[in-house]
């Protein structure tokens, strides 16, 4: 079913909504930007239409809201372990087809990695429900078309943002409110982008060799990369973390777990007592990631881990594009194979 | 040829080494102006001088080999260039009003340079609007962070654009990126304690270079842009020195009131028997406390301001050159 | 919903001390397990570690643990009664079957005798199940021994060669790097022989280099990774090597798996 909103409906509608959710979308933290005078976006909570930011690509993921940057695992308490709760107010989260793609591979992760399903994702996964910011122009760097990412079909709620009105389609009933009902219906469909600026083939999965491994094209990211982690932290799909353990009281029976973020870009990932490091070169991270993200996410869960959607190449302070490398190293595949 | 030379000398022009012939000096405050007056400048050397332009220490343009009586001439075909000033003074057909204050230079600031904490060319620019005409000899330069590409510590007053990190723990993932930065090429303000970071305010010199490090935006920039003040920096033939830090932590009106307040200070104290006193030698004739006194005279000082109790410059005098020997 | 990051208090029974830097810690534990499993174990708000488990029996579990770091420091200043934090098992172990009726050589460097230590003390145990059992270990020096008693009992009726790289005044055995000893081996069945390889990174690399060269074949090969580790779940990517998460589908492997693994 679809309606048609002014933006003061739209308004009205939102805040109704935010009785029964918290609602996430791209905000422009003002004067948050790293460099002088400048903005960031990313995703915080939201109360009406124009906190949203739509003109521009958030720089940081939506993957924060259902997973923290920092997360208290649990307190021990004496000899007892306690996770501690959460807020509970269900969340409605605006996000575009990449980035929805995207957390379906973090569900991979979390949710279908090994035996154990993560408590901590699992209990705010359940919470959020996707409202699909219908997105047919994309930005510079997404690549979303040849990641196969720019259709996304599992939303709870779609909407087109134009200019002087919003249209929504509602999948789940329990979006609609009277504001919707009171609104003039229209028949809406969400259109999705259907070519990039950007385009890029990903190699051959079981094309990729040892011999593509040990290329000289990871040199040049030896020479390039900075290891920053830019890359990592702005990225939909990383997933990864490290624990830490800190102590609350001297009394060595009251501390913390929490986990934190972690990323195979920054130095110390790989890091085991004793000092040894599996990927001490910079372009051995590059391929690392790469090789996560195009080529053995895939032979896990048949579905490659990159949605395209070109974080990496927007933040990286040192100009790597993340297309390009994919590009060059399906040029390398082919010529091996030619050669074969 | 009868010429005044104090008063061609306050309208921009110089005395030169060739007889008869004057340069032009053209104020470019913070070393930024449009394009567009490059062709006024340009039409001025042709016609007038040898079709030359040097670009001064201190950002300006100076052009050489004018006849000094073609000043009323050119003054004429220079007010589009004093109009761009922007100053709240009248401007007329006769030229430049002042000359002692010297082109007010600055980095490129934060308009280009990623490390930059403030527009530069923005605070230039107010400040020339406050001092000019003012026409004692100060020399004022505003540079972006403690890199001082302009060289601020070789200033009167140089001005270091500076910021206040802000920290927000529940971003941060301990990459340690900003500590070992700080540790490396600042002050080491930065310490990894329980996997937070925390920031010794007192060592901290507002470089902002922890936020450019921080992958995850748990490092940002405070709401309000702060400044250090370095002074009494000099060059010349008696005693060059480094200035040193005035003030910290201060906000932009208390900057530009202590240089505007120290063209009173310079008035009550300038010893007028000699052809000009500079600045930085009046406040060692009359001490930096009564220096700081007068020139803090009626500024509403901003919270966080830190004032130097004491100052002591170095430096070295020439005429104490006595660790050299012929060979 | 089940929570896996919660561990669980347990008893620490007994400390015995191996080495200066490794003390075997026995905690009481019930609970199926395999040899070669490890267990994420823990301080409160100090850290949590992977650490194999090194022997069990019905009632308790041993680890024997490194002292290199945060954790591992925390944990030497334990005390017998004292209660340590673990949750596991994690990993696959070694799969006996592997070696079932084979004639087999365990070769551990330093400490990687800890994890293969129950799956050799299973076959001295039960030398029918085996066709021949050698053991070859190579430790740095004669005071960096570990299992010092437990040795002594798997020499009595097997081949086992203890080597030191570096030997002191009063060490009578044999010295020299552990690659040095393979030729001592009884390499007559060498195509069939299997080898199960666990020890330090560059002790690994050189070994698996030398078997492969004197004719191992590389199915007859297991090996035992290691790698930082948090969470032991598969979540937290730090042990990931391709599409392999050590902690899931290791840190046992069969070396044709293995040689393909590009960190
Ligand atoms: C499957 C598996 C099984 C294991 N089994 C055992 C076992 O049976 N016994 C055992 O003792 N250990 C075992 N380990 C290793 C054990 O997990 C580590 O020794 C332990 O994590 C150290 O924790 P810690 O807090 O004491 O050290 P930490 O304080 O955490 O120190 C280790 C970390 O500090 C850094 N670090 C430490 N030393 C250096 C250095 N010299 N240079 C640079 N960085 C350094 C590294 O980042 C490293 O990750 C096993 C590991 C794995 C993955
Ligand atoms: S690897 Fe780059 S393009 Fe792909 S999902 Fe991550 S940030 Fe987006
Ligand atoms: S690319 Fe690196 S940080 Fe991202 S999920 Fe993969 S291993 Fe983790
Ligand atoms: S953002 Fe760029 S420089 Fe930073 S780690 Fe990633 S690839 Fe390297
Ligand atoms: S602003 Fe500069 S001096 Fe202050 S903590 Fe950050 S890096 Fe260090
Ligand atoms: S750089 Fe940022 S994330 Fe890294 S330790 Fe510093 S504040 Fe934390
Ligand atoms: S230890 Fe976390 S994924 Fe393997």
């Amino acid at each position: 079913m679809g309606y048609k909103l002014s933006p003061l409906a739209f308004d009205y509608y939102l805040k109704a909504l935010r009785n029964t959710y918290r609602i996430f979308a791209p905000v422009l933290q003002k004067g948050k930007g790293k460099f002088a005078g400048t903005d960031v976006i990313s995703y915080g909570e939201i109360n009406s239409l124009d906190d949203i930011m739509l003109d521009r690509k958030s720089y940081f993921s939506p993957k924060e809201v259902l997973y923290p940057i920092r997360e208290t695992l649990f307190y021990f308490l004496n000899d007892e372990t306690k996770a501690p709760a959460i807020n509970v107010k269900p969340i409605l989260i605006l996000v575009r087809p990449c980035d929805l793609n995207g957390i379906g591979k973090l569900d991979r992760v979390f949710l279908n990695n090994g035996q154990e399903v993560d408590f901590y994702y699992a209990r705010r996964r359940e919470l959020i429900k996707f409202a699909m910011i219908e997105c047919v122009e994309g930005f510079d760097t997404c690549f979303c078309v040849s990641m196969d990412s720019n259709v996304a079909n599992n939303y709870d709620m779609a909407v087109r943002f134009d200019e002087d009105n919003i249209t929504v389609k509602v999948v789940d009933k329990s979006l609609i409110t009277k504001d919707l009902t009171h609104a003039d219906t229209a028949i809406f469909e969400p259109a999705f982008i259907q070519e990039n600026k950007v385009k890029v083939t990903i190699p051959e999965v079981d094309l990729v060799t040892k011999k593509t491994f040990d290329h000289e094209l990871w040199e040049e990211y030896t020479s390039r990369c900075i290891a920053c982690g830019r890359c990592n932290t702005s990225c939909i799909t990383c997933s990864c973390y490290t624990m830490q353990d800190i102590k609350l009281s001297d009394d060595k029976k009251i501390g913390e777990r929490r986990r934190v973020w972690a990323g195979c870009h920054i130095d110390g990932f790989t890091n085991m007592a004793g000092g040894h490091n599996f990927r001490k070169k910079n372009g051995e991270k590059m391929r690392f990631k790469t090789m996560h993200k195009i080529n053995d996410f895939y032979k896990r869960f048949n579905e490659h881990m990159c949605v395209g959607c070109g974080r990496c190449d927007d933040v990286c302070p040192e100009y790597i594009s993340f297309s390009k490398c994919i590009n060059k190293l399906n040029a390398i595949v082919r010529e091996e194979t030619l050669h074969e | 040829m009868g010429i005044n030379g104090k008063i061609v000398t306050k309208n921009a022009y110089r005395i030169t080494k060739t007889r008869n012939k004057t340069a032009l000096r053209i104020r470019v405050p913070g070393g930024y102006i449009k394009v567009k007056h490059f062709t006024l400048i340009q039409s001025i050397a042709e016609e007038y001088g040898d079709g030359t332009v040097h670009i001064t220490t201190r950002q300006g343009f100076e052009i050489p080999h004018i006849d000094f009586d073609k000043i009323a001439q050119i003054n004429k075909k220079i007010r589009p260039l004093i109009e761009s000033l922007g100053l709240d003074i009248e401007v007329t057909d006769y030229g430049y009003p002042a000359a002692g204050t010297r082109n007010i230079s600055a980095c490129v600031g934060s308009r280009i340079c990623p490390q930059a904490n403030n527009d530069t060319t923005k605070i230039a620019r107010k400040i020339e609007r406050t001092i000019y005409p003012n026409d004692f000899h100060f020399k004022v330069a505003i540079t972006g962070c403690p890199n001082d590409c302009i060289k601020a510590h070789m200033q009167d007053f140089g001005i270091i654009c500076t910021t206040d990190p802000q920290y927000d723990a529940n971003r941060c993932i301990s990459c340690k990126a900003c500590v070992k930065n700080c540790k490396k090429n600042v002050t080491g303000a930065l310490e990894m304690n329980n996997f937070n970071v925390k920031r010794d305010a007192e060592k901290c010199i507002g470089c902002g270079e922890c936020i450019l490090k921080c992958p995850i935006g748990a490092w940002s920039r405070g709401e309000t842009p702060y400044y250090r003040m370095v002074i009494m920096g000099r060059t010349g033939k008696k005693n060059p020195r480094i200035a040193m830090p005035f003030i910290k932590w201060s906000s932009e009106d208390v900057v530009v009131g202590v240089i505007k307040n120290t063209y009173a200070f310079v008035g009550r104290h300038i010893d007028r028997s000699l052809p000009k006193e500079h600045i930085g030698y009046i406040v060692d004739r009359v001490g930096y406390q009564v220096f700081k006194q007068e020139v803090m005279e009626g500024l509403k000082l901003n919270k966080k301001i830190q004032i130097a109790e004491n100052i002591q410059w170095h430096g070295y005098y020439y005429k104490q050159d006595n660790q050299f020997k012929s060979i | 919903m089940n929570n896996p990051y919660l561990p669980d208090a347990y008893k620490i029974l007994d400390i015995k001390k191996e080495t200066q830097i490794d003390y075997t810690f026995k905690i009481a534990y019930e609970g199926a397990l395999v040899g070669g499993q490890f267990m994420e174990i823990s301080i409160p708000g100090v850290g949590e570690a992977p650490i194999s488990i090194c022997n069990y029996d019905d009632s308790s579990l041993e680890m024997t643990i490194r002292k290199v770091g945060n954790l591992t420091d925390q944990i030497f200043n334990l005390e017998k009664g004292d209660t340590l934090y673990m949750r596991g098992p994690y990993g696959n172990g070694f799969n006996l079957d592997h070696y079932r009726g084979k004639d087999v050589v365990f070769i551990a460097g330093g400490t990687g005798l800890a994890p293969i230590r129950k799956t050799i003390d299973h076959f001295v145990n039960n030398p029918d199940e085996v066709k021949n059992l050698e053991v070859l270990i190579g430790f740095k020096s004669p005071k960096d021994r570990l299992f010092i008693d437990d040795i002594d009992r798997w020499s009595e009726k097997n081949c086992v060669t203890v080597t030191v790289d570096q030997g002191d005044d009063s060490w009578t055995g044999k010295t020299g790097l552990i690659t040095t000893h393979i030729d001592k081996l009884d390499l007559t069945n060498i195509s069939e022989k299997i080898a199960v390889v666990v020890g330090p990174p560059i002790m690994m690399k050189f070994m698996l280099f030398e078997l492969i060269k004197k004719g191992f074949k590389e199915k007859n090969i297991w090996v035992s990774f290691e790698r930082k580790m948090s969470c032991g779940i598969g979540k937290c990517g730090h042990c990931k090597i391709d599409e392999t998460y050590v902690c899931l589908e290791g840190p046992v492997f069969n070396y044709t798996t293995a040689k393909a693994l590009i960190d």
